[in-house]
């Protein structure tokens, strides 16, 4: 086949696949900004139940990994710093990578191994047992009764666990300058402060809620179109990790360029 | 005084009039085409048996009638309504008064027996929390499974999921109830115990029910009248007593048991093996 | 469906008309559960008479009256069951559960020893 044909049809395959991600956030918006106005529930507890999963549940490791990377930081950043005499500016390199950055994606690669991947299999195992078959036959739509209240949770915990995972990197490269900077732990909470505008912290916010929306949508959507048999769960799980991370990357990418051309200089 | 609201889902007054009506249905897998122009009908509150062996096509026949498979042509009607042509509420307005228990029961993993039972009634009615749970158990009294509200499918065996599935189809009390071989997979009493509440229900509800099996026994004994499907079509559509007098060769080899007769010639066997000519379409 | 309630003696009945669903069952319940717990009646009686349909929210709402009645130590008591209604409270196994009875008047008594037979 010769390799315009290849490309072509990678593109048309890859803009069908954003378009399936696309029809399902918009169904699940309906779900959860119109449908209510239409005397339907909205499903709050399974909301709930689900931020406790993909949210308070991933604390831990949310935590302990962006402690880490934040001394990894300050230790890749203090290496550069010192040749320049200026190891104060540690908490400064440190405040603005994980809030502009690596606190949103972080936070992202955590929530796709745990809760994008989970949300496949979950799909997919229901797809699978006919359950998807069963909500249909009782007048309960699928996509509003178990991706919406995916996404409604998604949308409220990604910014809350990146903003988490932005303290806890500062206090990971804390660690660092007080140990070997010379800083004590308020003065580099107040460089860390002063470093910090407005702009670092919602940017990386911004990005946190669009990465929670292409997990959940790659997540949900792998797990629908999972094949018959439990062996197609297994694959559906793996592509959904795959394809989530690759998708962040590009997000990531797009809104970085564009927070950066928007800047004010 | 207090006078009711009827909204369209409310109305309760049985639909005069066959339940279901499938004309010239064709439903296709890929390219495959599995039934191959179905008619029929049900009236209200008439129990319809549909036989056949593997690969007849009565499971596919049942998902179309349930709207899961879009039909490649043909019409199906339910309660007056062509089911392709509905918008989004009626249909969900229909399915609302249908009740679907899955062979393998397809019960949510993740919910409690109890809940999954409750399941439509949260989404759909405003009844309150007791009468739920009183509704649930009243369901689960009737397949047998008192005191099972607080397992999960998991911890159940297979008899009992499909029970289960049973008490969650009639949750709502809906006016026609498909089944998916309920008794197969069953021990003898339990089996018995289905069907008793099939011809129960029929009677004190006065549902429509459509079964799909093949049972001989339960179908003889639930049965107004049966279809048997043999490659996608319709051979036979009679009462229980002009079936089992039916002198029709495919009538008679479901009945009597006769297994398929064999490729008669050794030289079709010989090339079947080794690929010269197709296995036979069933 | 509709209801309405009268007082006969210290008894009060329930004039139920029309079909009870599982969309409308709620307000029966509330109708009962208000007479045994805020008006504290002491007998009630519900009239199903002109009850050609009930489903299963519609029992479990009866149910969830008696079992009220019970705890308050009040009366509770269904007449006038159609062939209908009594082959769903058969499936439900619930004729021996309730109080029945053919007409009002043996319901308001509650006297008639052995429970209502079929009509």
């Amino acid at each position: 086949m010769p390799l315009t044909e290849n490309i072509g049809e990678a593109t048309i395959s890859s803009l069908a696949y954003i378009g399936g991600l696309a029809r399902l956030t918009g169904e699940s918006a309906r779900a959860v900004f119109i449908e209510p106005f239409r005397g339907r529930k909205l499903r709050l507890s399974r909301a709930i139940h689900q931020a406790m999963i993909v949210g308070v549940e991933a604390l831990p490791i949310v935590s302990l990994i962006s402690f880490f990377v934040g001394t990894i930081l300050a230790l890749q950043g203090a290496y550069e710093l010192r040749r320049l005499g200026a190891l104060g500016l540690v908490a400064t390199a440190v405040a603005v990578s994980m809030t502009r950055e690596l606190g949103p994606l972080m936070t992202a690669i955590v929530v796709i191994g745990r809760s994008g991947s989970s949300f496949a299999a979950e799909i997919g195992t229901m797809k699978v047992n006919e359950e998807i078959d069963a909500l249909e036959t009782m007048a309960i739509e699928p996509v509003h009764f178990l991706v919406a209240p995916k996404f409604l949770a998604m949308i409220l915990m990604m910014p809350c666990l990146t903003t988490w995972a932005d303290f806890m990197g500062v206090l990971g490269g804390g660690l660092f300058g007080v140990t070997s900077a010379g800083f004590t732990w308020a003065s580099y909470m107040r460089a860390t402060l002063d470093a910090l505008v407005l702009r670092d912290i919602y940017t990386g916010l911004i990005k946190s809620v669009m990465f929670g929306l292409v997990i959940t949508a790659v997540g949900c959507l792998e797990g629908f179109s999972t094949g018959l048999g439990s062996e197609e769960v297994g694959a559906s799980t793996t592509s959904a990790v795959v394809k989530s991370i690759f998708l962040v990357i590009i997000v990531d990418l797009v809104f970085t360029a564009l927070f950066y051309f928007t800047a004010p200089h | 005084m207090i006078a009711d609201s009827l909204t369209s889902s409310e109305a309760t007054a049985t639909f005069a009039g066959p339940a279901i009506i499938v004309r010239s249905l064709r439903v296709n897998y890929g390219d495959r085409e599995i039934l191959h122009g179905i008619d029929f009908e049900v009236q209200a509150g008439e129990t319809l048996v549909i036989l056949g062996g593997s690969g007849s096509g009565k499971s596919t026949l049942l998902r179309a009638l349930i709207g899961l498979e879009q039909p490649k042509s043909g019409e199906i009607w339910i309660r007056g309504k062509n089911f392709a042509a509905m918008t989004e509420d009626e249909r969900d307005d229909l399915r609302k008064k249908m009740g679907m228990s899955f062979q393998s029961g397809a019960l949510f993993g993740s919910m409690s027996v109890g809940d999954n039972v409750a399941l439509p009634l949260r989404e759909h009615t405003r009844l309150d929390d007791s009468t739920i749970e009183i509704v649930v158990r009243l369901k689960l009294d009737q397949v047998g499974l008192s005191g099972f509200e607080t397992y999960v499918p998991a911890q159940l065996s297979g008899g009992m999921k499909k029970r289960a599935a049973i008490a969650r189809a009639m949750a709502m009390d809906p006016e026609i109830l498909f089944f998916d071989e309920p008794s197969a997979g069953l021990d003898p009493i339990i089996a018995a115990g289905i069907d008793d509440l099939i011809l129960k229900l029929k009677k004190a509800f006065r549902m429509t029910i459509v079964v799909v099996t093949h049972e001989l026994a339960s179908a003889f004994l639930i049965a107004d009248r049966m279809i048997l499907l043999d490659k996608g079509t319709i051979v036979a559509n009679d009462t229980p007593q002009e079936l089992r007098q039916s002198q029709q060769p495919r009538v008679r080899q479901f009945l009597d048991r006769v297994p398929e007769p064999e490729l008669s010639e050794e030289m079709d066997y010989l090339q079947m093996l080794t690929g010269e000519i197709p296995p036979r379409r069933r | 469906m509709e209801t309405s309630t009268r007082q006969s003696g210290n008894a009060t009945i329930v004039d139920v008309t029309g079909d009870i669903t599982l969309y409308n069952t709620p307000r029966l319940r509330k109708v009962i559960l208000d007479l045994l717990k805020e008006d504290r009646s002491p007998r009630v009686v519900v009239n199903l008479q002109r009850v050609n349909y009930i489903d299963s929210a519609g029992v479990a709402s009866l149910v969830e009256g008696l079992k009220i009645s019970r705890d308050l130590k009040s009366g509770f008591a269904l007449y006038g069951l159609s062939r209908t209604v009594r082959e769903v409270l058969e499936l439900t196994r619930l004729t021996r559960v309730f109080e029945l009875y053919d007409t009002e008047e043996e319901a308001l008594r509650g006297a008639s020893s052995s429970p209502a037979s079929a009509h």
